[in-house]
């Protein structure tokens, strides 16, 4: 359950971002997860809901964003998703694979309606 | 002008919603302190090894079989255990004559760079050369966790499934290194297949060095130790 540790990083994050722009609460929080990431999408909300109580991103929507694995193969250049975790081509097989996503695991935005964050000038969604 | 409030703010027409933007890594404060650990053990030259492995694969009898042969070697060892609740294992290390530092982590499955950083302390790193970190038996969440290692080692004994590999891909993929162990049991277990067992971490990364042997017999374990006694002349040609 190492979603507790990810959800409480997250939860730290928010409560800085909330104190810099004087957010009091949150609608949506969007995160990036790669599917090359040890993560669980169900305990990673789990956990964020329980952790996110007494604070700004209480009652706050996680979007979890799956990112698929891509790779790009350095023998033909083929670009290709990889699946099931098989870093082999899919055209001429070959093993030497550059990653080109899936190991994101980042805070993308977070949306609010408290009008003192939007007249810092952020964009609008 | 906020149609919705009249703040003052340039909002859309068709929502109240403002998106602020955040792009920062959720692992960062941890990634940080890692790299912060990191940076303290080459100030000092040291080496540091993060095994990782299911529970009972055998890291703590492939660590005392390192350290018996190691310290004959002249090489200073040190090691951190990962531990849900004993200190059994660091007291077994202790045996051997070398400093260990047990870090119970409760419920934790997995250690971080702050528990590590914690244990630095009780540590003289100006006498040793090599520390092994000995993580939580767990193949999910200490792959997520950065410590401060400049190594991760994995290990899959004969008596799992030739197939775990691709069963955890992340942590084997992310391993410098595969330690099969207590290859002496291999003649009395069918099941497991080396040649499979093999195929599955090289779908996973080709390049990825595996080492077959058995600390109880200290068979094959030449290899694993050269690569270590390379790693350490290495860190120290650097200082």
């Amino acid at each position: 359950m190492h979603e507790a540790s990810i959800a409480s990083a997250l939860i730290g994050i928010l409560n800085r971002q909330a104190a810099l722009h004087g957010v009091l609460s949150m609608n949506r929080v969007t995160v990036r997860v790669g599917r090359l990431r040890a993560v669980e999408p169900r305990a990673l909300v789990a956990c964020f809901e329980l952790m996110a109580e007494n604070g700004p991103a209480e009652g706050a929507e996680l979007v979890i964003e799956s990112v698929p694995a891509r790779g790009r193969c350095s023998s033909c250049g083929l670009d290709f998703e990889i699946e099931r975790f098989r870093f082999r081509c899919t055209a001429c097989r070959g093993t030497d694979i550059v990653l080109v996503s899936g190991e994101e695991l980042y805070i993308e935005s977070f949306e609010t309606d408290d009008c003192d964050a939007a007249r810092t000038g952020f964009q609008e969604g | 002008m906020c149609v919705s409030c009249g703040c003052g703010a340039a909002a859309s027409p068709i929502s109240s919603h403002h998106a602020i933007s955040v792009m920062e890594d959720l692992l960062s404060a941890n990634d940080h302190e890692a790299q912060h650990n990191r940076e303290h053990l080459d100030r000092h030259g040291v080496v540091a090894v993060n095994l990782m492995s299911a529970p009972g694969s055998g890291k703590t009898s492939l660590l005392e079989s390192t350290i018996r042969a190691l310290s004959a070697k002249g090489v200073r060892v040190a090691v951190i255990e990962g531990d849900l609740e004993t200190e059994n294992d660091a007291e077994r290390i202790r045996r051997h004559g070398v400093p260990a530092i047990q870090i119970t982590t409760g419920s934790a499955c997995h250690l971080d760079a702050a528990m590590v950083h914690e244990a630095l302390h009780h540590l003289d790193l100006d006498g040793i050369d090599i520390l092994f970190i000995e993580n939580v038996g767990n193949l999910v969440c200490p792959a997520e966790f950065a410590l401060g290692q400049h190594w991760d080692v994995v290990l899959l004994s004969v008596t799992e499934g030739d197939d775990k590999p691709a069963k955890y891909p992340i942590i084997f993929r992310g391993a410098a290194r595969v330690l099969i162990t207590k290859g002496d049991l291999l003649p009395h277990i069918e099941e497991f297949d080396l040649d499979r067992a093999v195929e599955a971490v090289h779908d996973l990364d080709a390049e990825i060095p595996i080492d077959f042997l058995s600390a109880k017999t200290g068979a094959g374990m030449e290899s694993w130790l050269d690569w270590l006694t390379g790693l350490i002349a290495e860190k120290q040609g650097q200082g």
